[in-house]
């Protein structure tokens, strides 16, 4: 009796434990609990493609990408593999670049290696500055900094305004309001490490950066933020008219991390990707590829028509991988 | 013949009275003008040490070749920063706690740490928790490099705005609830302030 009674228990933990090993198993069983997102996806769609219309701008966008590990690897030969067909210009980085170490052997086998194809072809690389990397990294020549923390490029009708999110103090600040208040593309894009809005796990958004930035950001008419942090993909459902993104597992991963919310408008946490972005006119293109190649996200976003002015016309398309991560909280 | 002596009216007292109070005004507001406001004078005295501490960087910068242009060799980025932290220490080798944050420079920086938390302690609590929750605290020191291996932590933007401003060489940074005056170009803690930040 008491023979089989140990053997019933021991069954019994070995089940738990397998359950509980088996990778991703354990946060579905947690995520099974959480309600679903809002934004419901009720069958996986095609995606949306990229039009490569003359004279547009594009471009594609990695962050936390300095693990130095095959995954990160993979990933950039998905962008190369991208490239072939959707030949983007430049890549923007969105911190933590250099996610290990600072030595040159560090930026070797977290930047030159893995992107040693793309830098050969003439792609550049424009960096923002994550928690983990060394502010002086903005001397590093292919980070396309020019020794500034935070600075601004552009292309075409886009204008990209890099923050250094990690110590936003006055002179950034103003320097900020300054060059929103000169731009005069048609679009406006702003790119830095902390996310203002987040549905992951392991931070919190960070509402007193939101505070200073989100007034400015409405009264200058940003279209889009792209943020990083989080190593996980989500975009954000539309906040104050203005297009948000989180992608931070473009080398380092919290596989699932997200939490179902209401804001969420797709969300993908089961592995690295990459987004391709091609701005068109008034129309903002995008598509996220994970490693393995396939389009997690993909859709086309109408650029708002005055500072603080809620899309009507969002078209974002939650596709193939969007699901995935719902199959994740259904399970 | 009767000889008139006129009798002080009224509004010759009222005059009197006025002048005396319109005096001892502008002789106070004389006196508040000499008058140095403690606050101010210890933001100032702290704006001179900060002041001291960057010519003393750039007279050391000058011996490793300024790195002011951007270059493709990480190696040189490094080289440069770690030969810059050796000769600033080496001038600076007798630096204690202190010397920058003296014990009234560090009262008032508990003190404006401590209105910006009155303020909005909720946001700054979300900012650092935001900023890398979980990272190993160390025990940081003066004339030491900054931990190499540690991220930056986020400095929330609202602390930054009650604090007095930094010139480009020097940054605030937060370990654990130590409040540090880093170098950047040469990843050097220049002073700190143990227990500065709130719980």
């Amino acid at each position: 009796m008491i023979a089989n009674a140990k053997i019933r228990h021991g069954v019994l933990l070995a089940l738990l434990a397998w359950v509980w090993l088996t990778p991703g198993t354990s946060s579905r069983v947690l995520t099974a609990i959480a309600p679903l997102p809002a934004v419901q996806a009720s069958a996986p769609q095609s995606p949306v493609g990229l039009p490569l219309k003359p004279d547009s701008v594009r471009f594609a966008i990695i962050g936390d990408s300095g693990s130095g590990d095959s995954f990160q690897y993979d990933v950039a030969q998905q962008m190369v593999k991208a490239r072939a067909t959707f030949p983007f210009d430049f890549v923007v980085m969105l911190g933590d670049n250099i996610n290990h170490g600072h030595s040159a052997k560090d930026f070797s086998r977290m930047f030159e290696q893995p992107y040693q194809v793309l830098l050969a072809a003439g792609v550049k690389f424009y960096a923002a500055l994550g928690n983990h990397d060394d502010p002086i990294e903005c001397l590093y020549k292919p980070f396309n900094m020019g020794g500034q923390r935070y600075y601004a490029h552009g292309k075409g009708n886009v204008r990209f305004i890099v923050l250094d999110s990690n110590y936003m103090d006055p002179p950034q600040l103003d320097w900020l309001e300054k060059q929103l208040g000169e731009a005069t593309s048609t679009w406006k894009i702003v790119y830095f490490h902390h996310p203002l809005y987040s549905d992951g796990r392991f931070h919190v958004p960070d509402t007193d950066l939101r505070a200073r930035l989100e007034p400015q950001f409405e009264k200058y008419g940003v279209n889009v933020v792209l943020s990083g942090h989080e190593h996980v993909y989500e975009r954000i459902v539309p906040q104050h008219g203005i297009y948000y993104f989180i992608l931070g597992n473009a080398g380092e991963l919290r596989f699932h991390n997200l939490k179902a919310s209401s804001s969420m408008a797709a969300g993908f946490d089961e592995d690295r990707c990459f987004m391709l972005v091609e701005v068109a006119g008034d129309e903002f293109y995008f598509q996220t590829i994970s490693r393995t190649g396939k389009i997690v996200d993909s859709g086309v976003l109408q650029r708002q028509q005055k500072p603080a002015q809620v899309s009507a016309q969002f078209k974002g398309r939650i596709t193939s991988s969007a699901s995935a991560f719902q199959s994740t909280n259904l399970h | 013949m009767t000889c008139r002596v006129n009798k002080p009216r009224a509004w010759m007292y009222f005059a009197l009275a006025a002048g005396i109070v319109i005096a001892r005004a502008w002789g106070g507001r004389a006196a508040a003008q000499n008058a140095v406001n403690p606050d101010a004078a210890l933001t100032q005295d702290f704006e001179k040490r900060v002041a001291d501490y960057v010519k003393l960087h750039k007279s050391a910068e000058a011996t490793p070749a300024p790195l002011k242009k951007p270059t493709t060799s990480p190696e040189k980025i490094r080289h440069h920063q770690h030969e810059l932290r050796v000769t600033i220490v080496s001038l600076r080798s007798h630096a204690v706690q202190g010397n920058i944050f003296t014990p009234q420079i560090a009262a008032e920086f508990r003190r404006l740490i401590g209105i910006a938390y009155q303020a909005d302690a909720r946001h700054i609590r979300a900012s650092f928790q935001e900023g890398e929750p979980g990272t190993r605290i160390v025990r940081v020191r003066v004339n030491n490099e900054y931990p190499d291996d540690m991220p930056l932590q986020t400095m929330p933007s609202s602390l930054l705005l009650n604090l007095p401003a930094l010139p480009p060489e020097l940054e605030y940074r937060v370990v654990g609830r130590t409040l540090v005056l880093r170098d950047i170009g040469a990843n050097l803690i220049v002073d700190i302030i143990r227990g500065a930040i709130p719980n």
